[in-house]
C-alpha cells in the first residue's frame, strides 16, 4: 500500500471541505461550516493496479486574516487548488497559492478544480481566465461537490499523476 | 647450435638423423616441461569438467556470500525468491522435518506466550480479590456499575501508574503513517488520520509560538492520556500513555528511535509512501508498550486482624470439634451401657452422625439419649433394628408387661428363672404358670413361695374382720392398723379377681358406737370410725373395680339403740361380688 499526502488549497468557503468530504463520506451538506488549521482525512483507492491511500490535509480557507501556513505543505506529494466559480477573486488567490505551494513542494503534480459547477451561469471566472490557467501548464477542472460532479476523477487523476511522478519500487517511471 | 633441428632433408639418411633429432627434442621437452604440461592438462581438465568446477565453488562459496554480504544488499534480494521457494518445496515435501526442525523454538515460544497470558490473567485476577474487600472497591465498584465496565478493569485503571497504549512511528516530513502498535486495551480509531493529525497539531503549535524546526511539541495531555513525541531526523514516534509516565520511559523511546533510524537510514530517506519496510519495527515498537501498576501496600494491621479472625475461628473450629468429639463418645458409651441397645456402627463426619444397631422395644429410647448427650436428635441419624433383649431387667419388664402381676405379686428373676412371690388369685397363678415360659428370655419359672387365694378366702378374710375402738375415740390402734394392712392386700387381690370375671367388688364399711353418750356424738363417731379405718386400709389398695360404701355407717346408727352390734364400738367390714353395673342397687341400703 502506498500512502500519499495531498493538501487542498484555496480561498475561503470554495469548497474544499465539500469536495473531500463528498470524495471520503459521499456526503454534501450546504451549512457552511469553516476549518480551523486543518483536518487530516483519509481516503483508499486502487490506482494503476496499486492500492494507494491519500491522507488529505484539508487546510483552512486562506483570506486576508490568516496565510497559508507552509509547514502544512511539507511532505506533500500533491495539491489540489480549489477555486469558487461564482467569485473571480478566488482565480487570483489561486495564483499566489500555487506560487507559494511550488516554492515549499518543487514541481509536484497539481490540479486545479473550478468548484459550484451546479452553478454555472452564475460564474464570474470566464473560460478566457480559464484557458490563460491552461496556458501555464495548469490542469484545470470542473466540478461540483453538491451534486459529486467530477469529484472522483479530481482525485484519481491526481493519484495518477503522482504515482507517475514517484512511482514506488519496482514500478517504471 | 648453427644447424636448425626440424630442417627436413631428402636423402634416407639425413630422413633417419631428422628423426633421431625429432625424438631427443620430443624427449628433452618432455624432461623439461614435464611438470608443467601435466600443470596445464589438470587445469584444462578443470576448466571443462563440471564435477570438479562444482567442487571448487563449492569451496569458496561460503566466503564468496560473506564477502558480497558484506558491502550490499541485492545478494539478499537476489536469493531471498529462491530460499523462499526452496522452503516452501522443503516444507511440501517434507513437513515433518520441519516441524521437527522449529520445534524446539516454538514450543518455548509458545509456553513462554501462554505463561504470559496467564500471568496478566492470574495478575488481574489477583488484584480484583485484593481489592474486593476494602472500602475502596466497593466506591469502584459503584464506578464500575456506573460506567458498564467489568470490575477487573475499574480495577486495573485505578491502580495503574501508566500504561503506553498506542506507539505511532510516523515520517516526519509527510506526517505519513509507517507503523503503528496497540494494545489490546486501546482504543484505535484511524491510526493514518491520527498521524496527519498528530503532525498537523505539532506544525500548528510550532508556528504559533514563531519556533524553530528543533524546537517541537514534546507532549500533550487528554483527560487520562499523556501524548509523548520523541523527534527523529526522518520520523518520530508518538505513544498514548495512560497514566503517570516515568521520565526514564522517554529513554527507552530513544532508544527505540534511534535504533530505528540506525536500521533504516536509507529506506526514510527515500520514503515515498511505501510503509511496508517498516513492518520489521514491530518488535522493537512492542517493547514501548510498557506498563506499571501500582504494587500492593502491604497493611500490617489488617494482616493482624485477618491472621486474628483465623487463629480464632481455627481455635473455636478445634474446641467445638473436641467437645462433639467428646459427647459422641460419651453418647456412644450411654447407648452401650443402656440394656437392650447395641450399637453395630457408628460414625461421625464433619457434624453429621450416624447410628446403627439393635433395640428392643422395652428399652429406653435411644433419642432421649441423643438428646441428653446435647445433640441435635436431627443431625443424629440412627437405624434401630428391634430384637428381644435377654439382659434380666430387660426380660424382668417384658415379664410384668406381659403377666399383668397384681401388687400383691413380686416377680424377680434368677439367672433366666423367673420367680413370683406374694399372694394371687388362683386364675392369674394358673395363666402366668402357661405363658411365663413363653416369654423371651425366660427359660424356666417358680412361684413356689407364692401364695395362692381363692375369692371366698378373700371375702371371708374381709368380712371376718372386726376393728375394736375405745371409749369415745374413732384412732386404730398398732394391731389394728396390721390387721387392715393384710384386708388391705387381700381387697387388691379381690379387686383383680373381680377384673378377670368382669365382676365388680362391693365394699361395705359399717361403723358402731355403744349406746353411751349423746347420740349426735355416736354418730359422728361411727362417721370417723368408718372413715378412719377405710383410711388405713390405703387408698392405693381400693383397686378401679371396687365400690366402697360408707353411708351405710348412718343406718346402722339408726338401728343401734335397738341391736347388739350398735352398743359395740367397732367398725365391720362386708365385701362381696356383683354383677358389673348392678353395685350401686347391690349397695343400696
Amino acid at each position: 500500500m502506498i500512502q500519499k499526502k495531498i493538501c487542498m488549497l484555496g480561498g475561503f468557503a470554495v469548497g474544499k471541505t465539500s469536495l473531500v468530504r463528498r470524495f471520503v463520506t459521499n456526503v454534501f451538506s450546504d451549512q457552511y461550516r469553516t476549518t480551523i488549521g486543518v483536518t487530516v482525512e483519509r481516503k483508499s483507492l486502487v490506482v494503476d493496479d496499486h492500492d494507494v491511500t491519500l491522507m488529505l490535509w484539508d487546510l483552512y480557507g486562506e483570506d486576508e486574516f490568516q496565510r497559508l501556513r507552509e509547514s502544512y505543505l511539507r511532505g506533500s506529494s500533491g495539491y489540489i487548488i480549489v477555486m469558487d466559480g461564482t467569485r473571480q477573486s478566488t482565480l487570483d488567490g489561486a495564483l499566489a497559492l500555487q506560487q507559494t505551494a511550488a516554492r515549499t513542494l518543487g514541481p509536484v503534480p497539481f490540479i486545479a478544480i473550478i468548484n459550484k459547477a451546479d452553478v454555472r451561469a452564475e460564474w464570474e471566472i470566464d473560460d478566457r481566465s480559464i484557458n490563460q490557467l491552461r496556458e501555464r501548464g495548469w490542469t484545470v477542472l470542473f466540478g461540483s461537490a453538491k451534486l459529486g460532479q467530477g469529484v472522483d476523477e479530481l482525485f484519481t487523476l491526481l493519484a495518477t499523476q503522482m504515482l507517475k511522478a514517484s512511482p514506488p519500487s519496482g514500478v517504471p517511471s | 647450435m648453427s644447424r636448425r633441428p626440424d630442417n627436413p632433408q631428402s636423402d634416407p639418411s639425413s630422413s633417419d638423423r631428422s628423426s633421431s633429432v625429432v625424438e631427443d627434442w620430443t624427449e628433452l621437452r618432455t624432461l623439461l616441461l614435464a611438470p608443467e604440461q601435466t600443470q596445464l592438462d589438470e587445469l584444462r581438465d578443470r576448466l571443462d569438467g563440471q564435477v570438479v568446477q562444482a567442487r571448487d565453488v563449492g569451496r569458496v562459496l561460503p566466503e564468496a556470500f560473506a564477502v558480497r554480504g558484506d558491502h550490499d544488499e541485492p545478494l539478499s534480494t537476489v536469493l531471498a525468491p529462491y530460499v523462499e521457494s526452496g522452503f516452501v518445496t522443503a516444507v511440501r515435501k517434507s513437513p515433518r522435518t520441519i516441524v521437527d526442525a522449529i520445534a524446539p523454538i516454538m514450543g518455548p515460544a509458545i509456553r513462554q506466550a501462554i505463561a504470559r497470558a496467564l500471568q496478566s490473567m492470574t495478575q488481574s485476577f489477583n488484584r480484583s480479590l485484593d481489592e474486593s474487600l476494602s472500602v475502596r472497591s466497593l466506591r469502584w465498584r459503584v464506578d464500575a456499575w456506573r460506567t458498564g465496565r467489568s470490575f477487573a478493569e475499574v480495577v486495573l485503571l485505578h491502580t495503574l501508574r501508566y500504561r503506553v497504549e498506542q506507539v505511532f512511528l510516523i515520517h516526519r516530513e509527510t506526517g505519513l503513517l509507517l507503523h503503528h502498535v496497540a494494545t489490546d486495551a486501546a482504543v484505535v480509531q484511524d491510526e493514518h488520520v491520527l498521524s496527519g493529525m498528530l503532525t498537523a497539531i505539532q506544525n500548528y503549535a510550532r508556528d504559533s509560538f514563531g519556533a524553530s524546526q528543533d524546537q517541537t511539541l514534546d507532549q500533550f495531555q487528554v483527560g487520562d492520556w499523556t501524548v509523548w513525541v520523541e523527534q527523529g531526523s526522518q520520523a518520530y514516534l508518538a505513544a498514548v500513555i495512560r497514566g503517570t509516565p516515568p521520565t526514564s520511559l522517554r529513554e527507552d523511546f530513544r532508544d527505540v528511535l534511534d535504533h530505528i533510524h540506525a536500521k533504516h537510514t536509507d529506506t526514510l530517506a527515500r520514503f515515498k509512501g511505501d510503509a511496508a519496510p517498516f513492518k520489521t519495527t514491530q518488535t522493537q515498537l512492542e517493547t514501548c508498550l510498557q506498563a506499571h501498576y501500582e504494587t500492593p501496600r502491604p497493611d500490617p494491621l489488617k494482616a493482624w486482624i485477618l491472621v486474628g479472625l483465623l487463629l480464632l475461628g481455627a481455635i473455636w473450629l478445634g474446641w467445638t470439634t473436641y467437645q462433639n468429639q467428646t459427647r459422641w463418645s460419651m453418647l456412644l458409651t450411654e447407648l452401650k451401657a443402656t440394656p437392650g441397645l447395641v450399637v453395630t456402627a457408628a460414625k461421625s463426619t464433619w457434624g453429621a452422625y450416624y447410628l446403627e444397631g439393635l433395640r428392643d422395644p422395652l428399652a429406653k429410647d435411644p433419642s432421649e439419649l441423643v438428646a441428653e448427650a446435647g445433640f441435635d436428635p436431627t443431625v443424629v441419624k440412627a437405624v434401630w433394628s428391634p430384637y428381644y433383649a435377654l439382659n434380666p431387667e430387660l426380660v424382668l419388664v417384658r415379664a410384668e408387661t406381659m403377666l399383668h402381676p397384681p401388687d400383691t405379686v413380686k416377680l424377680t428373676m434368677e439367672g433366666d428363672t423367673l420367680v413370683a412371690t406374694g399372694s394371687a388369685s388362683e386364675t392369674w397363678v394358673g395363666e402366668t404358670r402357661r405363658f411365663a415360659a413363653l416369654i423371651p428370655g425366660v427359660s424356666r419359672y417358680r412361684d413356689e413361695k407364692l401364695l395362692t387365694h381363692s375369692v371366698a378366702e378373700l371375702l371371708d378374710r374381709i368380712n371376718q374382720t372386726v376393728v375394736r375402738f375405745g371409749p369415745g375415740v374413732s384412732t386404730v390402734g398398732p394391731s389394728e392398723q396390721r390387721v387392715l394392712g393384710i384386708v388391705g392386700v387381700a381387697l387388691r387381690s379381690l379387686d383383680e379377681a373381680a377384673a378377670h370375671t368382669g365382676q365388680r367388688v362391693v365394699l361395705e364399711v359399717l361403723g358402731s358406737t355403744d349406746s353411751t353418750g349423746p347420740a349426735a356424738r355416736n354418730a359422728q363417731l361411727r362417721k370417723e370410725r368408718a372413715e378412719t379405718v377405710l383410711a388405713s386400709i390405703g387408698q392405693h389398695h381400693i383397686g378401679e373395680h371396687t365400690t366402697v360404701i360408707t353411708d351405710i355407717v348412718r343406718s346402722a346408727a339408726s338401728n343401734g339403740s335397738q341391736t347388739e352390734v350398735g352398743s359395740r364400738r367397732i367398725v365391720t367390714l362386708r365385701a362381696f361380688l356383683t354383677t358389673a353395673g348392678a353395685e350401686n342397687e347391690t349397695a343400696r341400703p
